[in-house]
């Protein structure tokens, strides 16, 4: 796990998300949703098209909503968007186009391009980094030649290099074996990792690992709570 | 799928990126603007060859990269013979493989980090003319790391056309090809908003 020292001030409100609502082309992706979110370690699940992937892209600051508001630790997403890409990181669930230098070193260090950091210290963060997710012996390779699980830890690694106080992860097991999701998940779930994260995912044995989940349908969030009694909820409603 | 730099321990490779990326460009030029005789296919030969040995990439690379861009020599050859006599078309083809060879050399030698800050420091004076030396090395960067990725797209097309047994032409190739180049590029955008690029 790589350490974070938590930049941030551990005292800043959490998650709060009101009225939003987000509009794609004629579906109406979210409705009217309010939440507040303080739990380390939460839990996005539903069905596919229940709004969980607009929900983390909105959050995360990629997408606008229609109307309402998000503030992350205080942060509006939509009018102070060069602070919250300062507190935020993601993971998608493609790993390919998360990877943007040719080498798996260069593109860990790639995400602290800009961030004040001297090459000295990058190069340490780096060294770091590469080591706490296995691929030091990968550095020099080319980052489009690994497995998909390398990729994806890769895709990892990039994002928490930048000790960001909120990730956001959206189906990042998606793709990966067993083996992989296992790798994947102990660093997302990490009980030391200095970060609240924010998991979107249909694997709901690692949604149980949680804190604290969601359930969307159809737009809205119909149940939170306990992981337990969220995926119960979910279950009861694949069976109606 | 390619890697472009191959790490070493040769001066070409310990050389800074500004400096190097300003004498490969001035031996190019050089190569450029050599007369239209036999002589300039034996004199690009000889600046691009010794390039290859002092870097300690060697005669074999070379040759990759010879084959890599076998089209382009042979399309410019063929293309010259057409209008030109032969020395001419010779002497044309030969300068541009030396240009295109040597350019290889420099992001086979140089980490591309490296190349982003000098190309980035060499832009800084423009900013005063609006222009965003960051954004603009960041948009090299992301071109030359895009080609193996296209690569790999175009053959993800090509493999789902065969799975689905449909004949292979231009048309069925390139409208697929164009959809997940497009989409590509809208996840590549969303990752980089992602990482803090804005």
């Amino acid at each position: 796990m790589i350490s974070n020292e938590m930049r941030h001030d551990t005292n800043a409100p959490p998650i709060l998300v009101e009225n939003l609502t987000a509009r794609l082309g004629d579906t109406l992706a979210l409705n009217d949703v309010s939440l507040r979110l303080d739990s380390a370690r939460i839990a996005v699940i539903g069905s596919n098209g229940s709004g969980k992937s607009t929900f983390a892209r909105l959050l995360g600051g990629i997408a606008r909503p229609t109307a309402g508001s998000i503030r992350v630790h205080d942060v509006d997403t939509v009018k102070e968007s060069v602070a919250l890409r300062r507190l935020v990181s993601i993971v998608f669930s493609n790993p390919d186009a998360q990877i943007v230098m040719p080498t798996v070193a260069e593109d860990v260090a790639f995400s602290l391009r800009g961030s004040g950091a001297t090459k000295v210290e990058i190069a340490e963060r780096v060294t770091a980094a590469l080591a706490a997710f296995k691929l030091t012996d990968l550095a020099d390779r080319s980052a489009h030649e690994l497995s998909g699980g390398q990729k994806q830890l890769l895709a990892l690694c990039g994002a928490l290099i930048r000790r960001p106080a909120l990730l956001i992860a959206d189906e990042p097991t998606a793709y990966l074996d067993a083996r992989n999701s296992a790798a994947v998940a102990g660093h997302l779930l990490h009980p030391e990792a200095g970060h609240q994260l924010v998991l979107v995912t249909h694997d709901l044995e690692l949604a149980a690992r949680c804190d604290t989940a969601l359930l969307f349908d159809e737009g809205r969030v119909v149940a939170q709570g306990g992981p337990a009694e969220v995926i119960e909820a979910y279950r009861a409603s694949l069976r109606r | 799928m390619i890697t472009l730099y191959r790490p070493g321990h040769t001066w070409l490779h310990r050389s800074p990126a500004g400096p190097k990326s300003l004498g490969i460009l001035v031996v190019v030029l050089a190569v450029s603007l050599l007369p239209t005789n036999w002589w300039t296919a034996g004199i690009a030969a000889a600046v691009t060859v010794p390039g290859y040995l002092a870097s300690g990439l060697g005669i074999r690379e070379l040759g990759r990269q010879v084959i890599s861009i076998r089209w382009i020599i042979t399309i410019t050859l063929v293309g010259q013979l057409i209008f030109l006599d032969i020395e001419s078309a010779v002497a044309n083809t030969s300068r541009m493989s030396a240009a295109v060879l040597l350019a290889a050399l420099l992001v086979l030698t140089t980490q591309i980090t490296d190349l982003l800050d000098a190309f980035e420091r060499a832009l800084r004076p423009l900013g005063r003319l609006g222009l965003d030396p960051a954004r603009a090395a960041l948009m090299l960067a992301v071109a030359i790391n895009t080609v193996p990725v296209l690569a790999r797209l175009a053959g993800t097309v090509r493999e789902a056309q065969q799975a689905r047994s449909a004949r292979s032409s231009l048309f069925t190739f390139v409208v697929p090809f164009l959809v997940v180049a497009l989409k590509h590029a809208d996840e590549l955008g969303d990752a980089l908003t992602a990482r803090g690029i804005r």
